[in-house]
């Protein structure tokens, strides 16, 4: 064995300097690049989640927007039908309170019309009486209580169908 | 391709072939065949390392010891702890490590930038052999060791490429090197010995941490006593002791293995420049790079397989 070199305290230097360089290497070499690859596949895979996270949010995001965006739009178009109702009933009811208010002022007018009438009626009544009262005063040339006379005539046209009111 | 870039790619040939052919006339194969003297010295080969710091030469002469061992200043078996060529190379590969590895991490990003990137790619590479073959819970436990018993020993093997290594040395008075001043820390056994020494250490320490009083079991079966089969009894007695014994003929393989291989990549590499000492060398060095690369994840992935079977549960053991 000496012949092809084995020495016990060379042997012994040898496993010292491996041990040594065993413990410098993990100290300065191995715990700090594998805590680093550790650390960079932590890293990827909290990557990887978020952007899956985030990728299934924005999925879900669209998918409520959609939603509201249909509902938003059901909504409009249910106003609009509500509105375009409206609009129809108030057009009907501005028709309906025109048509009864012409009839009102037509009611009016005929009334107004008819009092008018009744009116001038009496005023020709009237009239003719003091006219007839004039007449016969001319006729019988005196002065006759005006009370009697006017009863006289009140009767004579009562009598007389042609001047009736109707 | 340009024409120019062709132009200097054919004058790099001419001159690789122009050195080939110098090296083949002035090597050794070229001087015997001219007899005239060869263009470097006959490569001596020690198997024990020598020492860098010789100071009983002088004592050398007076001693039982021939001369000539003296000169190569070679470890013997009667020498204290002494700095040898072998050894000064590890501790400038482990000085090496440590220095790539704190270069790599004093300001670590989280976005990886150059040497940190290469060294997290080779941790990781390693690492995920470690848990492709150990499992997750069991990889962080045996990533350190297994990475650097592989690190260790790639870079061993390497750096004994570099041509300062045959290079450097003390020099006799022909100026011939008598001793080299680095030599790759494979080719010492002691080098591989120890790894193998710290591999069995690691693997039964595992054993009994993980496993406890069923590790040992695996040795000493008890099993067929208990249950009354005494005719079992002998043969399992048998395999335990060779349980055991498979344990310990690991250290052995595990360092002649390694020592082996690099010893005959240093020979076979001074060997060939000698013969040739240009360009020959090449296909060579290609060679003992992938020797050190393959050497390296032997040593590794043995002793990670070796560590993973003794925590994983013996099958009888399972059933009682």
């Amino acid at each position: 064995m000496a012949d092809l070199g084995f020495h016990i305290p060379s042997l012994i230097a040898y496993v010292v300097n491996f041990v040594i360089l065993l413990a410098v290497l993990y100290m300065v070499g191995y715990k700090p690049i594998l805590r680093m690859l550790d650390q960079r596949s932590e890293r990827i895979r909290e990557s990887v989640e978020t952007a899956e996270r985030v990728r299934q949010e924005a999925a879900r995001q669209q998918e409520s927007m959609e939603k509201r965006l249909d509902e938003a739009r059901q909504e409009g178009q249910s106003l609009l039908a509500q509105a375009r109702e409206m609009a129809e009933r108030y057009r009907e009811e501005e028709r309906e309170k025109a048509r009864q208010e012409a009839e009102a002022f037509i009611a009016r007018a005929r009334d107004e019309i008819r009092r008018e009438r009744d009116e001038a009626i009496d005023g020709v009544r009237r009239h003719f009486a003091e006219l007839a009262i004039l007449a016969a005063e001319r006729v019988i040339e005196r002065s006759l209580d005006a009370g009697a006379h006017r009863d006289i005539i009140e009767r004579v046209l009562a009598e007389s169908p042609s001047i009736d009111r109707s | 391709m340009t024409p120019r870039l062709k132009r200097i790619m054919a004058l790099s040939a001419v001159v690789v072939v122009a050195l080939l052919v110098a090296g083949l006339a002035t090597g050794a194969i070229g001087a015997s065949l001219t007899g005239s003297e060869s263009f470097l010295p006959e490569p001596e080969i020690h198997m024990p390392p020598q020492k860098v710091f010789v100071t009983d030469i002088v004592e050398g002469h007076e001693g039982d010891a021939p001369e000539e061992e003296h000169a190569a200043g070679t470890v013997g078996a009667g020498d204290g702890f002494v700095l040898t060529n072998t050894m000064l190379s590890s501790w400038i590969v482990s000085v090496l490590l440590i220095g790539l590895f704190f270069a790599a991490t004093r300001r670590m990003a989280l976005v990886p930038r150059g040497l940190q990137n290469l060294m997290e790619m080779a941790v990781e590479a390693l690492h995920g052999f470690v848990e492709g073959v150990a499992g997750h819970s069991n990889a962080r436990r045996f990533f350190p060791i297994i990475a650097t018993i592989f690190l260790f020993v790639m870079f061993n093997a390497w750096i004994g490429l570099l041509p300062i290594y045959p290079s450097l040395g003390f020099r006799d008075e022909h100026g011939i090197i008598v001793r080299h001043l680095l030599r790759p820390a494979g080719t010492d056994l002691n080098m591989p010995l120890a790894l193998a020494l710290t591999s069995f250490v690691f693997v039964e320490f595992w054993g009994f941490r993980l496993l406890g009083r069923h590790y040992v079991g695996k040795f000493i079966r008890l099993e067929n006593l208990r249950r009354g089969n005494f005719l079992q009894v002998p043969i399992d007695l048998f395999v335990g002791a060779l349980e055991l014994l498979s344990e310990f003929v690991r250290i052995i393989s595990f360092t002649f293995r390694l020592f082996g291989n690099m010893t005959a990549g240093e020979i076979l590499i001074l060997v060939v420049t000698f013969l040739v000492p240009f360009v020959a060398l090449l296909p060579f060095y290609g060679l003992e790079l992938l020797v050190g690369f393959v050497q390296a994840l032997i040593f590794a992935g043995l002793t990670l397989v070796f560590v993973v079977v003794a925590v994983t549960p013996h099958g009888e053991e399972e059933h009682s």
